[in-house]
């Protein structure tokens, strides 16, 4: 509990902080002007939403591989907050592509991945919501993501095979092009997400567990 | 009994039920029918267009098809007496995969003879790649398909949620047999996209049987 309130203090914190240096502290872009601050959210987003289909991942093989609730109440939290973060990496990533490429969307692969990814995890929860009872709807929901997971870099390769023009990754390793107020922005919206992220999951994963066990008394 | 022929009888039971009613093959073949019909219309016939037309039909007829993998198991209440049997679970699943992909393959023989009549395309001359192409395809999508036709066994709204299921994993398939149809037609080889499809097979074959022995056990 203690360490929840913390997280949560914590996320806070470093949301403001990273709002203050996001639309504040940083100079507008060169090409993006004031755009490019879209990019402190929509980043961060779209990084949380493939870590939490990462953790689902793998907590649904630790799930099938133990039959511990546990994991099902981490797979089934991470799931829904994957798809709601994933739904505003697509919605902000669109807000800025509007003024930046002139569109609301292309058919560039990343974006035709991330949507897709959107509905596999949809589906995933849906396929839970639906099935005649709870532990078989987890056994399913845990199904779907190991096999949407796997079928990602499928999925990606293959939609970047078939039409392309996204700007390559924000962040590559050891080759780093912004001025330093930007990436401070960007590195804190990371950081504020990632921990926003950490808080909804352990919030979630409370809930999940109350309710098993209030349906079980 | 042997593995294989294990496997022999759920194919080939599949198959006896199909054929007696023919419900699942008939409607399979008028949605595709209809969607090259519509399609064709709607954006033109060039030769060109032909193969994305193709397997956009494809993957929309095994939405509608492959939920019906399942139903016999469950109209017939027959899904406790077919796990009931001694051996291994992966035997049911490669059972049913066989009976998959020799329906689906049928039904691409038929659609691409359709399409090569409406599209004005040269059939005879491109079939061996033709051929590879189109096993390549089937074999993908009844890979997963299988699998999937055993998640839905056991939810409610089976056949409304196949297609959110389905359609977002098998892209792949759909998206490389589309340009390995292109490439076949135009004489050329396209390396990478036998690639793209050879991977999801085989991650789909290595993973979807072990998976589908989850999905297949009693409560």
């Amino acid at each position: 509990m203690r360490g929840q309130s913390f997280l949560g203090g914590a996320a806070l914190g470093f949301l403001a902080v990273g709002a203050y240096v996001g639309l504040v502290a940083s100079p507008p872009d060169a090409f993006q002007g004031e755009y490019v601050r879209i990019m402190y959210v929509h980043v961060p987003n779209a990084w949380v939403a493939y870590v939490a289909f990462a953790i689902t991942c793998i907590a649904s093989a630790l799930y099938l591989a133990k039959r511990t609730p546990v994991y099902d109440y981490v797979a089934h939290s991470a799931t829904e907050l994957g798809v709601v973060f994933t739904g505003l990496a697509l919605v902000t990533g669109s807000i800025w592509g509007r003024p930046v490429w002139g569109t609301w969307w292309t058919w560039d692969a990343r974006l035709v991945t991330t949507a897709v990814l959107f509905f596999i995890y949809l589906g995933a929860l849906l396929v839970r919501g639906l099935a005649d009872d709870p532990q078989r709807g987890a056994r399913l929901a845990a199904v779907v993501s190991i096999i949407g997971f796997l079928d990602v870099p499928v999925i990606h390769y293959s939609v970047v095979w078939f039409r392309t023009l996204h700007q390559p990754a924000s962040l590559t390793p050891g080759d780093t092009k912004m001025a330093l107020p930007m990436l401070a922005a960007l590195l804190l919206g990371l950081l504020a997400f990632t921990a926003l992220f950490a808080y909804l999951l352990t919030l979630r994963i409370r809930l999940a567990r109350a309710e098993d066990t209030g349906e079980a008394a | 009994m042997r593995a294989l022929d294990r496997v022999a009888a759920v194919t080939s039971k599949d198959l006896l039920l199909e054929w007696r009613g023919r419900q699942t093959a008939t409607a399979m073949g008028m949605v595709a029918l209809l969607i090259i019909l519509f399609l064709g219309f709607v954006l033109g016939s060039e030769p060109a267009r032909a193969p994305a037309v193709l397997w956009v039909a494809m993957g929309f007829a095994a939405v509608l098809g492959i939920p019906r993998l399942t139903q016999a198991e469950v109209e017939q209440q027959a899904l406790e007496t077919l796990l009931l049997y001694p051996g291994s679970r992966e035997h049911i699943y490669w059972g049913k995969f066989l009976a998959l992909v020799i329906m689906l393959t049928a039904l691409l023989v038929l659609l691409c003879a359709l399409v090569g009549v409406l599209f004005n395309i040269p059939i005879w001359t491109h079939l061996p790649a033709l051929i590879a192409v189109g096993l390549f395809g089937v074999i993908g999508l009844a890979a997963i398909g299988t699998l999937l036709a055993g998640v839905v066994l056991h939810v409610r709204a089976r056949e409304l949620l196949m297609p959110i299921l389905l359609l977002p994993l098998a892209l792949p398939v759909v998206l490389g047999c589309l340009r390995l149809t292109e490439a076949a037609l135009a004489g050329r080889g396209e390396g990478v996209w036998l690639v793209v499809i050879g991977v999801f097979d085989l991650t789909a074959l290595l993973v979807c049987p072990i998976l589908f022995e989850v999905v297949m056990e009693e409560s």
